[in-house]
């Protein structure tokens, strides 16, 4: 298309846009609303997904964490009651899995608790303290980087003997080797045997706030009724699943026709489910945006016609003066492509402020992806053409006379 | 003499509602390069739509039309916007300016449709308006313009893309007579300079400037003086 005529037809939309502001502004309302909806909603996702995956990247990669209940309740056909009547995972659980487990390297039971640390005067209020055994290290991805971690003997012997994080080791000992000292752990004497290489933080929490001792020891704080997390690190998710549920089956007894009464949970699982979940929310929110962008569109279409018919006369003098059909259908197409700009850029301005308000209240990151804006300006230029297509076309078939004559 | 318009037994008939108009009943019309003809008549006598015709805004429904030798009749939509961009100015009894833009882009407009890079638009634009008299309105929007300012203006338009006619509609059907006189002026220092002038009018003093006077009446040539 030739640059002149291009600026001409955009000079000249947006003249018609200027002479009616109003008018303009308020058959783009459904643009607006529209794109402002699609964006919003894309960006928040992609912050909450961004989120997700930063906070189940501590429960580590291959990490099946084999517990009584599921992390997410929902969906059709769940039985909330029966869940409730699951027997307890106990050490008998464990021990086939450790026995008879092919698909997978490591096993390690988990009991989870806060307590207190001290040492002297000082102490730690809610330390997060995890009594397992050997294997944990492997399965979680943690490395000693002072003296060792728990033994077989710790474990078979019921040891007092701890492994402590980055921070309760700093906050106890500032400046000494707390290797071979004592803590206090919930009121009983603990002696440390290593010290774990930090991790850092996750969404603004410490994950070095923690102490590590024998699962053992641990029952004798909370009684060997409660239920165990058994955490085992899989080659493939998949197969190791399937393994667990076999050996589980049986040991727990579990009849032919009945479901499964324990649960495998995974952050790969997880992340699926959620992003179930998001794809739900996605599908509502798309529909939603296209039905306010289609009833944009027709208000578009309704504009684009009344300003066809204001315009009647200077379609006849452009056409006298040697437009083309195609140039006056083109100079209308633009016109209605640049509202639903307008609209678009208003929507993504909107947009924007929203995410960030989102993401400023609800703690998610901000994430406004280019592509939403891409996506943006896509829809306004597809409500534009399609929309304006009607409109342009009878301007371009006006009759020269005829249009000339239109008072 | 070089034919440029040849008309032969053409034809117009329309419809107004239920009713068919017969605009133009059989005319033959030759007009030569250069002429300055005017067409004069009763209203409702078809110098409207033969006008329209000539400037190839409509097509007779019989009979044939030749300009400059290519039969008008036989085109479709783009070669008549061709056929207008390139041959033919129109002066309108209403100016029909754009009012939102400036005199000079006014001028210009038709030379945006031919395809004349923005520089040379700018400057024959200006010169346009320098030879009608409007030098020092070249930036004024139309409704900061007169009456007659404003038909300079459109004279100007009709130029833009040097066209062999100028073709027009009572062009001083909204001017005092003291303006319009000096429109005519216009018209004919076009004359000289070997335009032809294609006058529509029922203004005596406005007819009595072209060479050839065509009296219309009832779609047809009742006579010529």
């Amino acid at each position: 298309m030739d640059r002149g005529f291009l600026l001409e037809s955009l000079r000249s939309a947006l003249e018609a846009i200027k002479t009616n502001k109003l008018r303009s502004l308020l058959t783009t309302l459904g643009i607006i609303i529209g794109v402002t909806t699609v964006i919003s909603v894309i960006s928040v996702i992609t912050g909450l997904k961004q989120k997700i995956a930063t906070s189940f990247s501590s429960l580590g990669a291959n990490v099946l964490y084999i517990q009584k209940y599921p992390w997410v309740m929902g969906g059709a056909g769940v039985d909330w009651w029966k869940i409730r009547q699951r027997k307890n995972l106990g050490m008998e659980e464990y021990k086939a899995l450790k026995e008879y487990g092919s698909s997978f390297t490591y096993v390690a039971p988990q009991i989870s608790n806060r307590f207190d640390v001290k040492h002297g005067d000082k102490k730690v209020d809610g330390v997060s303290v995890d009594g397992t055994t050997e294997d944990f290290p492997e399965i979680m991805n943690q490395q000693v980087k002072l003296g060792r971690f728990l033994s077989t003997d710790d474990i078979q012997y019921r040891r007092d003997v701890c492994v402590l994080g980055n921070d309760v080791a700093t906050t106890l000992f500032p400046d000494e080797n707390p290797v071979g000292k004592t803590v206090r752990i919930n009121g009983r004497v603990f002696t440390v045997i290593g010290l774990l290489e930090e991790l850092g933080e996750l969404m603004g929490q410490s994950m070095d706030n923690v102490a590590v001792i024998p699962y053992t020891t641990m029952t004798k704080f909370t009684g060997r009724r409660r239920s165990l997390t058994i955490t085992v690190l899989a080659e493939d998710e998949d197969e190791a699943r399937e393994e667990i549920r076999w050996i589980l089956r049986r040991v727990r007894r579990v009849k032919e026709d009945e479901e499964d009464d324990f649960s495998i949970n995974s952050a790969g699982a997880l992340t699926r489910q959620f992003n179930q979940l998001t794809r739900a929310l996605f599908i509502i929110m798309v529909g939603i945006a296209g039905i306010s962008l289609v009833v944009g569109g027709i208000g578009i279409m309704n504009i684009m016609l009344v300003s066809v018919t204001e315009r009647t006369r200077e379609i006849g003098v452009r056409k006298a003066i040697g437009a083309k059909s195609s140039e006056i259908l083109g100079q209308f197409l633009l016109e209605s492509i640049m509202i639903c700009f307008v609209g678009g850029f208003i929507g993504i301005l909107l947009g924007f402020s929203l995410t960030k308000l989102i993401s400023l209240t609800g703690n998610i990151p901000f994430g406004m992806p280019i592509w939403a804006i891409l996506l943006g300006f896509g829809f306004s230029f597809i409500i534009g053409v399609f929309f304006g297509f009607y409109p342009a076309r009878k301007a371009a078939a006006l009759n020269p006379v005829e249009a000339l004559r239109y008072e | 003499m070089n034919k440029l318009i040849e008309m032969e037994n053409v034809e117009k008939a329309y419809k107004l509602g239920e009713t068919e108009v017969h605009a133009l009943r059989g005319l033959d019309l030759t007009i030569n390069k250069g002429e300055c003809v005017s067409i004069v008549g009763p209203s409702g006598s078809g110098k409207s739509t033969l006008m329209h015709i000539i400037g190839c805004l409509d097509v007779p429904s019989f009979g044939s039309y030749n300009l400059e030798g290519r039969d008008v009749g036989e085109m479709n939509d783009n070669e008549l916007a061709d056929i207008r961009k390139e041959l033919i100015g129109f002066v309108f009894q209403d100016f029909y300016l754009m009012p939102d833009v400036s005199a000079w882009y006014n001028v210009s407009l038709p030379m945006i449709y031919n395809r004349i890079p923005p520089r040379e638009r700018k400057e024959r634009a200006t010169q346009l308006l320098d030879s009608v008299g409007l030098s020092q309105r070249i930036n004024h929007f139309p409704n900061q313009l007169s009456g007659g300012e404003r038909q300079r203006v459109t004279i100007a338009r009709a130029l833009a893309n040097n066209p062999e006619i100028i073709l027009a509609d009572e062009p001083t059907g909204n001017l005092d007579s003291k303006t319009g006189e000096g429109i005519m002026q216009i018209f004919n220092r076009l004359h000289e300079e070997g335009k032809t002038i294609i006058l529509v009018t029922h203004e005596r003093y406005v007819a009595e400037r072209a060479l050839r006077k065509i009296h219309l009446k009832d779609g047809m040539i009742e006579f010529e003086e």
